[in-house]
């Protein structure tokens, strides 16, 4: 069994009787070095299609999401469970419970870094004070509002208005939570989360790949998120000293906000300024200031003054990315799709209203960014095998459009490493409209590949 | 991937039940099952395979059993007839299995486990029905269906599957209007078998409830039972434990009574 990846989040769904006898069938040596490698930031069970389990048949898979949070430094725990499944996992766990439980997988995106959705509001309650403190902190790190329930009755109370929460959070608890460097991106920004003590540890749990793929892409502002960061060793300060030095060749900046240095010599912070990063008090300081924005470069990816050309071996390997792209169309379509022309040129998208796009980025032996743009009516009949019904829900599409670039991007993955090209590809993009694509690559240049399937138009383009 | 023209080739290929079968089933819904014995013997294949089935350790007879009339004498006129549609199912399935890890042997074995449970379950509940005891024989057909539809598409419902949790039933059914139990549905009346074999089935897929109580619960019984036949190792391991998507709540309400009579405990 494999674990279903979404939005950074891996979610394995066992089905039926979960017991001591059967779960080890569930995951073979392949499937636990798959899951090794997976790139995720959160990696959970789902017991929505568990009828029954006992301790031995869930410990299967708890071993294995322990081992992965060792190994990978990620967030583990189990998910989609009614008040009587709950109950089961406390009684079999309670001395011992180190994993995360939420109550459904909604939930448990609430607390993926990698999640894009911010700022809800959501009804929140633990019997528990410190787990209700912990959630409630994690909640307003990620960017949502929570509103604590102090009570039993307070909770019953406030649950009565269902409507006004985006979601109500029970019987969940927070276990170790993952020590990876969280990533996600704000306009045209990449925040990185780090907390507590940075030391030597921090070149295992920063992803440096994502981070020189991104400076590839085209990013040119991030941001270290530091306001839980309590000091920094001198390995620290070499780490960020270095990467500060390696994006001044990219012209981007790197900032560090919110970090006070009561506990951190002055001298480590002149040093980093000396190399180039830059230190603020407040996010909103940087993201609410659109001067300063502009200046270190967040307002626009489109800023990069060295534009990158395509490399001769991503053009030697372009047939292979049409091929992905014109198989993924047709498994998801059961129509024909026909290339109508390729050029090589900056991307020029006819007749803007009313599109959509995704795009994702690959890096390894080659780097670069598949974009994809539809038409709204074409891209909802291209993830119609995803979304499953009729919809004209824009979050509903866009969701099902990073999942159609994701499966084009694996399937680009397995078609160049047949070549011994090996390739790592990024969490997806989508893009409402075409308008917020271009602000990103207008300036690009690229392969640009228009393509029918049943009379309907869409465009590939392949750029770094 | 697979397209509605892709199950019209299918359902042609279906064949229709063979002259003997015919005969022999007669013969047992009338109640003659010697001569159902004598009929059956003409057919080298159904023989061996009724042999093999009632000597599997699930049916507990401690002696192996060789001769026919025996064999029917044993079965009686319900587990007969449900065997007799086993055997037709045997036909359907392929010779080489390569979506499922599975062969022959655990396909028959995956049979007698079903067909043996689901007797004990019309036993526990009261149901003494030829046609509603060969109900069960049709439901592995939607794991045969599934192996012959998306054999040649492993690779895409991989890459599919990787993104989303989507089960092969749900697949089809989006890409052709069409599900694995609506093909299910098609092969029992091919086999001209009653229509409440069809009603029992579409409800066991645990998305289609019948509008009649009584065969909706046993959709019930067989969709919970065929989610703990596909929770066994053998069975797991061969991949079949999420190719259609086991629905907990469509079962709650049988769940006590199911685990009860399983013997199942924490």
């Amino acid at each position: 069994m494999r674990a279903v990846v979404k939005d950074g989040i891996g979610i394995f769904y066992p089905q039926g009787f979960l017991d001591g006898n059967n779960a080890p069938s569930y995951l073979t040596i392949e499937d636990i070095n798959a899951t090794e490698h997976l790139k995720v930031d959160m990696l959970l069970v789902s017991l929505k299609k568990v009828i029954f389990f006992n301790l031995n048949g869930l410990d299967v898979f708890v071993k294995l999401l322990l081992r992965i949070r060792t190994k990978n430094h990620i967030s583990v725990g189990i998910c989609d469970y009614d008040h009587k499944k709950y109950e089961a996992i406390m009684t079999y766990y309670k001395d011992s419970l180190s994993f995360s439980l939420f109550k459904t997988s909604k939930i448990a995106e609430l607390f993926s870094s990698s999640y894009s959705v911010k700022d809800k509001t959501v009804l929140l309650y633990s019997s528990d004070p410190s787990q209700r403190s912990a959630l409630a902190i994690e909640l307003y790190d990620h960017g949502h509002n929570p509103i604590i329930a102090q009570t039993k009755e307070e909770f019953d109370e406030k649950s009565m208005h269902e409507d006004t929460y985006y979601v109500i959070i029970e019987n969940t608890r927070l276990g170790l939570m993952g020590q990876k460097v969280a990533t996600r991106v704000t306009g045209n920004a990449i925040i990185y989360t780090v907390s507590g003590f940075l030391d030597a540890e921090i070149s295992d749990t920063f992803n440096i790949a994502y981070h020189t793929n991104s400076l590839n892409v085209g990013f040119r502002l991030f941001i270290f998120d530091a306001y839980k960061v309590i000091s920094m060793n001198v390995h620290a300060v070499n780490f960020l000293a270095k990467l500060s030095s390696s994006a001044a060749e990219y012209n981007a900046t790197i900032c560090f906000v919110g970090m006070t240095f009561e506990k951190t010599p002055v001298a480590f912070k002149n040093e980093l300024e000396d190399s180039g990063l830059m230190f603020f008090e407040n996010m909103d300081d940087i993201l609410k200031d659109k001067e300063l924005l502009e200046e270190l470069g967040g307002s626009s990816v489109a800023v990069v003054k060295n534009k990158r050309s395509l490399t001769k071996t991503i053009v030697q390997e372009l047939s292979e990315f049409i091929d992905a792209t014109v198989s993924t169309i047709e498994m998801m379509t059961n129509a024909k799709a026909v290339k109508k022309s390729v050029t090589m040129q900056t991307l020029v998208i006819e007749n803007i209203e009313d599109k959509m796009a995704s795009s994702i980025g690959f890096y390894g032996d080659i780097d670069g960014m598949i974009i994809l743009i539809f038409p709204s009516e074409v891209a909802k009949k291209s993830c119609a095998l995803l979304i499953g019904e009729e919809t004209d829900d824009v979050n509903q599409i866009l969701d099902a459009l990073a999942e159609f670039v994701n499966i084009i991007g694996g399937r680009t993955k397995t078609l160049l490493s047949e070549k011994k090209i090996s390739v790592d590809i990024t969490l997806p993009r989508t893009y409402a409209t075409a308008q917020s694509l271009l602000e990103v690559a207008s300036s690009k240049k690229g392969v640009q590949v228009d393509m029918s399937f049943n009379d309907d138009n869409f465009t590939f383009f392949l750029t770094r | 991937m697979v397209t509605p023209e892709d199950i019209k080739e299918y359902i042609k290929k279906i064949p229709p039940t063979p002259a003997i079968l015919n005969q022999t089933i007669f013969h047992v819904n009338a109640g003659d099952l010697n001569k159902a014995a004598r009929i059956a013997e003409e057919d080298l294949a159904l023989k061996a395979y009724l042999k093999t089935l009632v000597n599997r350790p699930i049916y507990g007879f401690k002696n192996e059993i060789t001769e026919l009339p025996q064999i029917f004498s044993i079965l009686g006129a319900n587990a007969a007839k449900q065997s007799l549609y086993n055997y037709l199912l045997t036909l359907l399935s392929p010779n080489k299995w390569v979506l499922f890890k599975m062969n022959q042997h655990l396909f028959c074995d995956l049979q007698a486990d079903l067909s043996r449970n689901w007797h004990n379950i019309l036993i526990h509940l009261g149901v003494d029905d030829k046609d509603i005891e060969s109900a069960i024989t049709l439901l592995p057909s939607s794991i045969i269906i599934c192996e012959a539809l998306f054999k040649d598409n492993i690779e895409n419902v991989q890459l599919l599957r990787s993104a989303k949790n989507l089960d092969y039933n749900t697949i089809l059914k989006r890409l052709t209007k069409l599900d694995l139990f609506d093909i299910s549905k098609y092969i029992s009346k091919v086999w001209q078998m009653p229509e409440s074999v069809g009603t029992i089935l579409l409800a066991s897929s645990g998305i289609k409830p019948s509008m009649d109580a009584d065969l909706n619960k046993l959709g019930k019984w067989m969709h919970l039972l065929l989610f703990y036949q596909l929770s066994k190792p053998q069975f797991i391991e061969a991949g079949l434990n999420d190719f259609v998507e086991f629905n907990t709540e469509y079962v709650m309400d049988i769940y006590e009574d199911f685990m009860q009579l399983m013997e199942v405990q924490s």
